[in-house]
């Protein structure tokens, strides 16, 4: 029973990680209707940010941690800048976005092995918190995944604060329903976009730091980007409570899986949880049923 | 009997009635028109005729045929075609290559046949292409035949959207607002143009419009639609002369 | 650089390119947006082998069957994908090219990971170069027809070709498993190639390079297709002394691409005989008229 709870654990942990990148994903597909797969080059910056930060300019790990997360931020918002605005302008359809972002991301994960001083070798994290478990009962967790959930947790329900109850985010959540049309309704729907991505970023930069900390810190971490993908399709495309919760449950499948069956099917889960639910359900969990209008 | 019934017709969107329980016949070989308010549900009905929504519940019968949520492609195999209300041609293709892509019905050769050129393929190809020089003639469209769709001023991307539907050699042509945006000159020219194509290709039409000389100028029959629900039915004096239908659409008399 | 070095480049262009033009038909011409297509390489890669090293096929059988496979893999990933709004349909794509290549990733038979050596060198520039030539003639002839028309159609207007009678659903299957057929037997030539098969040969790099030369290389166009799949193959072999920044640079020009000139190459046109001579028309006519304006202003 405890070996139960203690997949629990852990899947709630890496849960909460694979929520905090999933959010990030399911703002910019609710606003501009695309995958955005360059987020996964964000998240792997943030994880560079953050060990640079720590290692090379010893901040204090709060430090570190706020400065890997508004770096990844700006970056998120250059590269929508960059290589996304132009195509908004000429109105290109969607896919065109899709093949810019990849080449965001190629450009990003190269960029990192390119650079002599990074180099594709890999990185540990220093250790911020040490490796004693605190133990309840039978259950030991370790204070690292105590950490990520918590943190994630706290970003997540400001994040969902922010959407809520600030005029920014019904500003965010009117976009999200008709981007033309909220433009006209005087919404600075640039203004609008910029936001989303800072926020998408600040949040790809944090799970990128709690990924390295739990992990290592490599080049190809925007890999992991395909899980986050998953699950915000397995919860629904463009809801950020889906996101959310179609994170948590992908985490706790994966390390159920990883536990009881063996951890070279983690990852292969995932891809087949992808196809079961483009099958059965493509709007997933949360996601809304819509006909198209004719 | 006509050749188009619809029968309690209703399609629901979440709680909103687009249309209500709707009981309507097309007589053949007519030219029935099908107006109402912007919303009344007109586009809707198109739709559920062609298989593009799913009925909510309710039957549609052609040529006594059940076509009820058919599949559009095979809905417009059995003899229905349409234009749309915001033209969708294939606006990268060639005046030419529009018709001649719709053409395709006619003709059933194989992959196998296209890939190793047989003469099967050739005749056939002949054909096609025959097929639609001639309707492009007749739709006088001959002269602009190689110029991009895109590039046609409107009124003649309105006549090629319906020149691409006769492809097809419908019993049923579906027509929605053919005259939007086209001033009085045009629309004379419109109705001809209906007129004409319900002669030479023994078709049925049913259209929607809000120009309602166009309607009362060449229609026989008129269905007049308000929140999804039948409002009236008749001649086009019949429909002048309702009440209720001068309330809600055509204006109260002061 | 010598003569073997250049047919090098030349073969391995020439496998691309087998898989690009399936490609081009899935992508270009009906429409349809694919990050998986590595994945049916990597199914008839290992099909092809299995027959010619298991069961001693000749080569070409082999590579039938190696496309055959792919197809047919294909064929039930469109029953249960095609339905699906476009962005789903590509989400699905990337998911079936990952799994593909998780699952030859764990399954032992194949070698695993460790991937699958001692495959017979039997692809040269030559069967390349005649497959290739096959290839574009199949795929030329099928465009130009009323099945290709169809499928142009598709990818123009999807509602407008229902109504017109298009099968809209059949179409798109037909793309698909026909583009997965090339591709699989591209992977079979890979194979042979290599004389050794990895899985992460066919990694969701490589499916987005694929689509990537597609794009380059113009959408709706056979000739940008192989213009696409000679350049962006032979260009990284070239740069490679930069070998670290080429793929830097590589996905700064995608970037670049996709905003200064999304059409590609070829935008959409074709390298015809006829069209050529059109285009020579044009240059002369516009060069008459030049010097008759010249004249006529004096």
């Amino acid at each position: 029973m405890t070996q139960f709870f203690q997949q629990l654990i852990n899947g709630l942990s890496i849960g909460s990680v694979y929520a905090l990148m999933a959010v990030g994903y399911s703002l910019v597909y609710s606003i501009m209707n695309f995958s955005n797969f360059a987020h996964g080059g964000v998240i792997m910056f943030g994880a560079y940010f953050g060990f640079f930060f720590l290692t090379f300019l010893r901040f204090p790990f709060p430090l570190a941690f706020i400065s890997a997360a508004i770096c990844s931020a700006i970056l998120a918002l250059i590269i929508e800048r960059v290589a996304y605005k132009p195509l908004r302008e000429r109105r290109a359809p969607f896919l065109y976005f899709i093949i810019s972002a990849m080449g965001a991301s190629i450009f990003m994960e190269n960029l990192v092995i390119a650079i002599p001083a990074i180099g594709p070798t890999f990185r540990t994290y220093p250790e911020v918190f040490n490796k004693q478990p605190i133990k309840i009962g039978e259950l030991a967790m370790g204070k690292l995944d105590i950490a990520m959930f918590l943190i994630s947790a706290i970003c997540l329900i400001i994040l969902i604060y922010i959407i809520d109850h600030t005029k920014i985010g019904k500003a965010i959540q009117a976009t999200s329903y008709n981007l033309k049309a909220s433009a006209l309704m005087g919404v600075n729907t640039d203004f609008i976009l910029i936001t989303v991505f800072l926020m998408g970023g600040f949040l790809a930069g944090i799970a990128g730091v709690l990924f390295g900390m739990k992990y290592t810190v490599y080049p190809q971490i925007g890999i992991i980007t395909n899980k986050s993908f998953i699950a915000a399709v397995f919860g629904g495309l463009g809801s950020l409570p889906g996101a959310v919760i179609g994170s948590v449950l992908l985490g706790i499948i994966e390390t159920f899986t990883a536990g009881y069956l063996s951890s070279q099917y983690r990852d292969l889960i995932a891809f087949v949880l992808l196809i079961t639910v483009l099958v059965v359900r493509p709007m997933g969990l949360m996601g809304k049923v819509t006909e198209d209008k004719a | 009997m006509g050749i188009l019934e619809l029968h309690g017709l209703t399609k629901t969107f979440g709680g909103l009635t687009a249309v209500g329980d709707v009981d309507f016949n097309v007589e053949k070989d007519s030219i029935t028109g099908l107006i109402g308010p912007n919303g009344a549900g007109k586009t809707t009905i198109f739709n559920l005729v062609t298989g593009v929504y799913k009925v909510t519940s309710g039957k549609i019968i052609f040529d006594g045929k059940d076509i009820t949520n058919k599949e559009p492609y095979l809905i417009a195999e059995s003899g229905i075609t349409r234009t749309f209300q915001n033209i969708r041609l294939f606006k990268k293709l060639t005046v030419y290559e529009n018709v001649l892509t719709a053409c395709h019905y006619n003709a059933n050769y194989s992959l196998l046949d296209s890939v190793l050129r047989t003469p099967k393929f050739r005749m056939q190809e002949k054909k096609l292409n025959e097929q639609a020089a001639e309707l492009i003639a007749i739709m006088g469209l001959e002269d602009r035949k190689d110029l991009i769709a895109n590039n046609l001023p409107y009124g003649l991307q309105r006549r090629l959207e319906i020149a691409r539907a006769l492809a097809l050699m419908p019993k049923l042509l579906l027509l929605d607002e053919p005259a939007a945006g086209m001033n009085p000159d045009e629309t004379e020219q419109l109705m001809k143009l209906i007129s004409e194509i319900r002669k030479k290709f023994n078709l049925t039409i049913l259209i929607i419009e809000h120009h309602m000389d166009l309607i009362m100028g060449v229609c026989e029959n008129i269905m007049v639609l308000n929140f999804g629900c039948k409002l009236a039915e008749g001649t086009p004096k019949d429909v002048q002369n309702d009440k209720s239908v001068i309330e809600a659409y055509l204006g109260v008399e002061v | 650089m010598g003569n073997e070095y250049i047919l090098g480049i030349l073969t391995l262009a020439g496998i691309n390119l087998m898989t690009v033009l399936g490609l081009s038909l899935l992508t270009g011409f009906t429409g349809l947006f694919s990050f998986g297509h590595a994945g049916f390489m990597a199914i008839g890669g290992y099909a092809t082998a299995l027959m010619t090293v298991k069961f001693h096929w000749p080569f070409i059988p082999a590579l039938l069957a190696g496309g055959l496979a792919a197809a047919l893999v294909s064929a039930a990933l469109g029953k249960v994908t095609l339905n699906l709004k476009g962005d789903y349909f590509c989400i699905a794509t990337l998911g079936f090219g990952e799994a593909i290549r998780l699952i030859l990733d764990n399954v032992q038979t194949f070698g695993g990971a460790r991937g699958w050596p001692g495959i017979p060198h039997y692809t040269n520039v030559w069967n390349v170069l005649g497959i290739n030539i096959v290839a574009v003639i199949v795929l030329a002839n099928l465009i130009r027809s009323r099945h290709g028309r169809n499928m142009i159609a598709v990818r123009e207007e999807e509602l407008a070709s229902q109504i017109v009678g298009i099968d809209v659903f059949k179409y798109k299957m037909t793309s698909l498993v026909t583009s997965a057929a090339y591709a699989g037997i591209a992977g079979g030539l890979m194979g042979h190639y290599m004389t050794f098969l990895q899985p992460k040969m066919f990694s969701l790099a490589k499916s987005t390079e694929l689509t990537i030369i597609v794009i380059f290389g113009g959408l709706g166009s056979i000739s940008g297709s192989v213009l696409g799949a000679l350049v962006l193959t032979s260009l990284p072999e070239i740069l490679r002394a930069f070998s670290s920044w080429r793929l830097v640079f590589y996905g700064l020009a995608v970037i670049f691409i996709m905003i200064s000139r999304p059409e590609g190459l070829m935008g959409g046109y074709e390298l015809t005989p006829s069209s050529m001579k059109k285009l020579f028309r044009n240059m002369a006519a516009k060069r008459e008229n030049k010097l008759q304006r010249a004249g006529g202003g004096k």
